[in-house]
C-alpha cells in the first residue's frame, strides 16, 4: 500500500473544464487541472527551471510553461517537450460530492 | 462512339447536371455556386515519377513548399497573447504567435546564434517569450532580443542582426497562412476566386470541432488527389452519388467540385457495371433513408433532398443556435470543395463542413501528413472556444477509431484505402498517369502549375 493522504483541494463547481488551480499543501505547489478527462494534479513548478506553471496555460491535457514553453502531459506528468525532459510528479485526485481531494502524499 | 465528334473535355454524364439540381432547390444556392467554369486542359499523361521520384520531391521542396502560401493554423489557436503554434514543412520550421491582441507574427523556428530549433514540439503551445534550450539565448514575443547569457562576448550582435526571423504571415476565413518565401506577393494573388466566393459563405464564423491528423503511406499529390474527384465514388464508396459532379477550374491556383447529397442522377451511371442504382432507381424515401437526418414517410411530391434540408435547418439551427433560415439547399447539403494550391481544400458546406490539408511528412516523398478538420457554424458575434488539440492517427489505424466521426469513419477509411496499392504501383508503371478530361481536370490543374513553378 502506498501512502495516502488526501486532502481537500477546491469546489468541483469552482473549477470548470479548461481551468487550473495551485493549492499548496504540506510545502508543495500542486497545479490541480480540469480537462475534458477529469481532474488530475501535478507538481505546480516546472522540471526544467522551477517556473510555476499556474502562470502558464491548460491547453488539452498539455500544460504549458510561460517561460521557456516546454509541455506536460497532465494525466501522468510526462514532459512533451524540450527544454524539459524530467516529469512532474503525479499526485491521485479523488472527487466525493461537490468536493476534489488530491493525495498529497503519493 | 458519339464521344468523338465532340471537342475534348465538353462530353458529360448522361442525365440532369449539378447545375440543374440547384436550379430546382427549394432554397436557390448563392451565385458563386451557380457558376461553372471549365475549359479542356489537354490530355496527355503525367509522368508517375512525379509521386516517387527524390530529386521531383526536392524540386518541390525548393519551388513550391518554400515559396506558397499555406494555412498553419487557425485564429482560435491563438486567443490569448503568448499562444503559439508551430508548423512543419520538410526541413521547415515556423512558430506563429500572437503578440498583442492585435497582432500575430511568424518566424522560422531556428536560433539566430547557432541555429538550434527553438520550439522542439509541433502544434499547439503557449510562452511568454522563447528561449533556445542550447545556450539559454531569448526572444520576446515581438521578436526582438531579450537576453543574451554572457553578452560581454557577443558585442558584435545587435536586434537588427540577431531578432527572430520573420515570415510572412497573413489571415483569412479564420486561417493563418504563412509564406516562407522572403519576397512573397500578398496572400490574395494566390486566392483567386476565393474571397469572393466564400464572402457568401464566410469560415471565420466556424470553430473546429474535430481535428484529425492521419499519416498516410503515400505521396502528398496522390494522397490529394483522392479526393479532388467524385469519379471513385462508385467503387471505392459504393455510392450512388458522383457521376455527375461539377467540376470548375478558377485560375492557376482554385478549383472546385460539386456533387450532390440528397438526390443523384441514374442516367449517370448509364455504363457503369450492373443495373444497381439504375435500374431500378432509388425512390426518394430510399435516399432520405441514406441521409443523417431525421426520418418520416414522403408525401407525394416531397423530395430527400429538400426535405433533409429543411430537417438540418431546423434541427442543428436549434442545436447550434444559428440561423440556417435563408441557407440553400447546396450549402446546407453538398459536398463542395474548394482546392487551394498547393494543398489546401474548403468546403463551405454544412452538411459536410470540412478542412483538408495534405503536406509531406519531413522530407519522405512516400509518406504525407492528412489534417482533417470539421468546422462547426457558430452563432454571429460568438466567440471560438478553445480548440481541440488534434487526434493522432498512424499508419495502420483505422478513421473508425475516432469516434466523433461516426459514420465518416469507414468514408476516411475507403478513400485512403487505395493509397498504398497506388504508391507501389507508380513505381512500377510502364506508362504515364492517364485523367479524365473533366472529372479529374482539377487534377490536372494542380500539376500544371506545379510545371509552372518549377520553370521559374
Amino acid at each position: 500500500m502506498t501512502n495516502a493522504n488526501y486532502e481537500f483541494a477546491a469546489h468541483v463547481k469552482d473549477l470548470p473544464v479548461g481551468k487550473t488551480k495551485c493549492i499548496v499543501a504540506s510545502d508543495k505547489e500542486i497545479l490541480l487541472c480540469h480537462i475534458a478527462e477529469g481532474f488530475f494534479a501535478v507538481d505546480n513548478l516546472c522540471s526544467h527551471a522551477a517556473e510555476r506553471l499556474s502562470a502558464g496555460k491548460l491547453k488539452g491535457h498539455k500544460i504549458l510553461c510561460p517561460l521557456h514553453g516546454a509541455a506536460f502531459d497532465v494525466r501522468d506528468g510526462c514532459a512533451l517537450s524540450r527544454p524539459a525532459t524530467l516529469p512532474l510528479r503525479s499526485y491521485g485526485v479523488r472527487v466525493e460530492g461537490d468536493d476534489i481531494l488530491i493525495n498529497t502524499d503519493p | 462512339m458519339t464521344q468523338t465528334t465532340l471537342d475534348p473535355g465538353s462530353a458529360r454524364a448522361p442525365g440532369p447536371s449539378i447545375a440543374d439540381t440547384l436550379r430546382t432547390d427549394a432554397i436557390p444556392a448563392p451565385a458563386p455556386l451557380l457558376e461553372t467554369n471549365y475549359s479542356f486542359l489537354g490530355n496527355t499523361d503525367l509522368d508517375p515519377q512525379r509521386y516517387t521520384s527524390k530529386d521531383y520531391f526536392q524540386l518541390e521542396m525548393d519551388k513550391v513548399w518554400t515559396k506558397n502560401w499555406q494555412w498553419a493554423c487557425r485564429e482560435e489557436h491563438l486567443q490569448d497573447v503568448g499562444d503559439n503554434h508551430v508548423y512543419d514543412i520538410g526541413d521547415f520550421s515556423v512558430i506563429i504567435v500572437r503578440v498583442d491582441e492585435s497582432t500575430v507574427k511568424a518566424y522560422l523556428n531556428s536560433c539566430t546564434h547557432r541555429g538550434t530549433r527553438l520550439l522542439g514540439a509541433t502544434g499547439s503551445g503557449y510562452s511568454q517569450a522563447f528561449t533556445c534550450p542550447f545556450h539559454g539565448w531569448s526572444w520576446e514575443l515581438s521578436g526582438s532580443l531579450r537576453h543574451v547569457p554572457g553578452r560581454w562576448d557577443f558585442p558584435h550582435i545587435s536586434d537588427e542582426t540577431h531578432s527572430l526571423k520573420e515570415v510572412s504571415c497573413e489571415s483569412w476565413g479564420g486561417f493563418i497562412f504563412i509564406n516562407i518565401d522572403p519576397n512573397a506577393a500578398p496572400l490574395a494573388e494566390s486566392m483567386d476566386v476565393i474571397p469572393e466566393h466564400f464572402s457568401h459563405f464566410p469560415l471565420h464564423q466556424r470553430r473546429i470541432k474535430l481535428h484529425v491528423e492521419k499519416i498516410l503511406p503515400a505521396n502528398w499529390k496522390a494522397a490529394q488527389e483522392a479526393f479532388m474527384e467524385a469519379y471513385h465514388n462508385f467503387e471505392t464508396h459504393d455510392s450512388p452519388n458522383g457521376a455527375n459532379a461539377q467540376y470548375d477550374v478558377f485560375g492557376s491556383y482554385v478549383s472546385r467540385f460539386i456533387h450532390n447529397i440528397g438526390n443523384y442522377s441514374p442516367q449517370s451511371l448509364s455504363d457503369y457495371p450492373g443495373d444497381k442504382w439504375r435500374d431500378p432507381p432509388l425512390t426518394e424515401q430510399e435516399l432520405l433513408s441514406m441521409l443523417a437526418v431525421e426520418q418520416r414517410p414522403l408525401k407525394d411530391g416531397e423530395t430527400a433532398r429538400a426535405v433533409a434540408a429543411a430537417s438540418m435547418r431546423k434541427n442543428l439551427g436549434a442545436e447550434l443556435d444559428v440561423d440556417f433560415s435563408q441557407t440553400s439547399d447546396s450549402i446546407m447539403l453538398d459536398s463542395i470543395e474548394y482546392h487551394m494550391f498547393p494543398n489546401m481544400f474548403f468546403f463551405p458546406g454544412v452538411l459536410v463542413p470540412m478542412v483538408y490539408r495534405f503536406r509531406p511528412l519531413g522530407n519522405d516523398v512516400d509518406k504525407c501528413i492528412f489534417d482533417l478538420m470539421i468546422l462547426e457554424p457558430i452563432p454571429e458575434g460568438a466567440d471560438h472556444p478553445e480548440p481541440p488539440e488534434p487526434i493522432r492517427l498512424e499508419i495502420e489505424q483505422s478513421y473508425t477509431e475516432v469516434e466523433e466521426l461516426g459514420w465518416l469513419g469507414k468514408v476516411y477509411d475507403e478513400d485512403t484505402g487505395n493509397l498504398q496499392l497506388q504508391q507501389q504501383g507508380f513505381k512500377i508503371a510502364r506508362k504515364g498517369i492517364t485523367l479524365g478530361n473533366y472529372q479529374e481536370a482539377r487534377i490536372r490543374r494542380v500539376h500544371m502549375t506545379l510545371d509552372e513553378m518549377m520553370e521559374k
